[in-house]
């Protein structure tokens, strides 16, 4: 079969922007606003819970293009065997989060963890246990403190990166 | 039946058509979830009706794991509510592999195995960080961190077939610790499942040791590196109470060293406020404390070096009455007192309470320094009284404010007390009993004298009986001063 004159542009850079399994053209990035103030209380958290994995709830509003972060809570890692390398969230936190916040017209739209002393990408485990429609926002945290932090959402299977703006 | 909400958390809007909420009917749990329509239906309960795993179902503020399961009735108005089971985790398939073998090569023990082993003899180590040590750790464990691990296991347990139980806080860090020491031979080395964590969830009981916090550990590191003091010395030193007569010429240099190596505790006797006069000299006061009262200005520089030393300031004349509650609950007293009635009523005083009193006193360009200790346990040594028995007359022993002093000298006097002090503190070296150091500036020459104990002293002698206090201003008096 003869190529095509568009064929001709390599498939890196036909995927470029998309993650390494997909093979579709990406959808556009989405944004997670976290302001200024959760950033640092979440910061707090996660340097106090380091070396284990600390996580807890976002909360907000969730638009098609944009999720909105209007708090934050921490939740229990009920993960006694390996906390320094796996969470498990308490359901009660979310229970109680949940019903918290929808009477006052908010959702829990994601989930924050740390991933301490390894970088703020998702996991195996991560991915296993993912939900489709929640941002998965990831803090790596070492001895020093803070490292980074990104954000991600399910997408077809795939962690696709979120942009993080204040 | 009756009617009741059920909430649907975002991941599972999609399989609902997009509602947060639904209205269904049911007289239980189970029956109001089977009214769902069937893909959101089976995202959550298997063929077998059951909850599947990764889904928690809650009736109000409780999870029906906790009340009678799917079985648990509801009533009209009652909220169901599907909580996402939310879980992940770190990834670090080298490491993950590299645990996975070394587990299988150690054997694994809990920790109520661990306490049976221990009571038979096995060595429990902590391999983890100083402050999490700090926080708690199994009572009997040898605490040898991690990071000189196998540098000091052979001093510590020599004999390499003793059971070794190696523990951190859940179960990592002591993996790869077991395994460095089989490598070293040790032929039956054993790792705490779960580690510390895991002892502290199953009640076992544990101990908080005495240890260094890190701001300790940073501020006395160089001491830590001296096998002489080392941490079980330093701790000592933190735990010590020392009492200083008098916060002038000899007192300055010897209080600030004192705290600056971290005696936890220092009394300083003197009732003078600061002249300017004193400042040539008496380094705990600054030009800005001229007037205000020694103790308040030596408290102030004592804290500005080291803020955790507890300064204890007892701002009196010391006489036979009070003498000995002032001294009471010190471990040794440095006596850099500049008269004659102070000098034996501090010596009568550790005589009667056995504390040893490192002397020291300053003229011109010499000064002299001993320790007065005739309740040491092995070699006692005079107290002052065998030396005088009476006050000199005082031509031969004139005050600096009559003889003048070397603004130096009573710095280095002071710093030579302040050095047998942390020896006797330590338990380390020869202290100066028995014999006086004396320093001569001018032809920069040190001479030491032999100082006897006098059998006879009705003070400290082998048949004396404290004789009791005397009125100190007349027995100096009768010798003139």
């Amino acid at each position: 079969m003869r190529a095509r004159k568009d064929s001709a542009i390599p498939p890196s850079a036909e995927r470029r922007g998309a993650t390494p399994s997909s093979s579709r053209p990406p959808a556009p990035q989405r944004t997670l606003c976290l302001p200024h103030e959760l950033r640092g209380r979440l910061a707090a958290w996660i340097c106090a819970g380091y070396p284990y994995e600390t996580c807890g709830l976002l909360i907000g509003r969730a638009g098609k293009e944009a999720t909105e972060v209007e708090d934050l809570v921490q939740a229990r890692n009920l993960n006694r065997e390996r906390p320094g390398d796996r969470f498990e969230l308490d359901p009660d936190a979310f229970a109680a989060t949940d019903r918290r916040v929808r009477e006052v017209g908010l959702e829990i739209v994601g989930i924050w963890h740390s991933h301490p002393d390894h970088p703020a990408i998702p996991s195996q485990t991560d991915r296993t246990g993912a939900w489709a429609g929640w941002s998965y926002l990831i803090a790596s945290v070492g001895r020093q403190g803070l490292f980074s932090l990104r954000s991600w959402s399910l997408q077809e299977e795939t962690f696709v990166e979120e942009v993080i703006e204040p | 039946m009756s009617i009741v909400t059920v909430r649907i958390p975002t991941p599972l809007r999609p399989l609902a058509g997009g509602a947060d909420e639904l209205r269904v009917q049911g007289t239980t749990v189970g029956e109001s979830l089977h009214a769902l329509d069937a893909p959101l239906l089976e995202r959550i309960m298997t063929s077998e009706d059951e909850v599947r795993s990764f889904v928690n179902i809650y009736l109000g503020a409780d999870n029906v794991d906790a009340l009678e399961g799917l079985a648990t009735r509801v009533r009209d108005g009652d909220v169901i509510a599907i909580i996402p089971a939310v879980a992940g985790g770190n990834e670090a398939k080298v490491l993950e592999g590299h645990l996975a073998k070394l587990r299988a090569r150690i054997p694994e023990v809990t920790p109520a195995q661990a306490v049976e082993l221990q009571r038979q003899g096995a060595v429990l180590v902590d391999v983890r960080q100083p402050e999490e040590i700090a926080a708690g750790t199994p009572s009997g464990a040898l605490l040898l961190g991690r990071s000189y691990l196998e540098f000091n296991i052979e001093d510590a347990v020599p004999e390499k077939g003793r059971t070794l139980v190696l523990l951190c806080a859940v179960g990592q860090r002591s993996l790869f610790a077991a395994d460095s020491l089989r490598d070293m031979g040790y032929r039956d080395v054993r790792n705490l499942a779960g580690g510390f964590n895991r002892w502290k969830d199953e009640g076992i009981p544990f101990e908080i040791p005495r240890m260094l916090d890190s701001d300790a550990r940073e501020r006395y590191s160089r001491h830590l590196l001296m096998p002489e003091v080392g941490e079980a010395g330093q701790l000592r030193l933190l735990e010590s109470r020392v009492l200083l007569i008098g916060a002038g010429g000899l007192g300055s240099p010897a209080a600030l060293y004192l705290a600056a190596a971290g005696v936890g505790t220092l009394g300083l006797v003197d009732h003078d406020r600061v002249d300017r006069s004193n400042l040539q000299r008496q380094i705990l006061h600054t030009d800005d404390g001229v007037g205000k009262s020694k103790i308040e200005s030596a408290t102030e520089t004592i804290h500005a070096l080291n803020p955790s030393v507890q300064v204890r300031g007892h701002e009196l004349r010391l006489d036979s009455a009070n003498v000995e509650s002032v001294l009471e609950g010190y471990d040794l007293v440095v006596d850099g007192s500049d008269n004659f009635p102070t000098r034996y009523l501090v010596n009568d005083a550790c005589v009667k309470l056995g504390l040893p009193n490192v002397h020291g006193s300053v003229y011109r360009f010499e000064g002299q320094v001993t320790v007065f200790w005739p309740a040491r346990e092995h070699d006692p040594g005079p107290c002052y009284r065998c030396l005088y028995p009476e006050p000199p007359p005082p031509e031969m022993a004139p005050s600096c404010a009559e003889a003048g002093v070397l603004g130096i000298l009573p710095g280095v006097i002071g710093l030579l007390q302040a050095v047998e002090a942390i020896k006797i503190l330590l338990g380390r070296g020869d202290p100066l009993v028995g014999r006086m150091l004396f320093y001569d500036a001018l032809p920069a020459r040190f001479t030491e004298l032999k100082l006897r104990r006098n059998p006879e002293c009705r003070y400290c002698g082998d048949s004396a009986r404290f004789p009791g206090y005397v009125d100190y201003q007349a027995f100096c008096a009768a010798a003139g001063h």
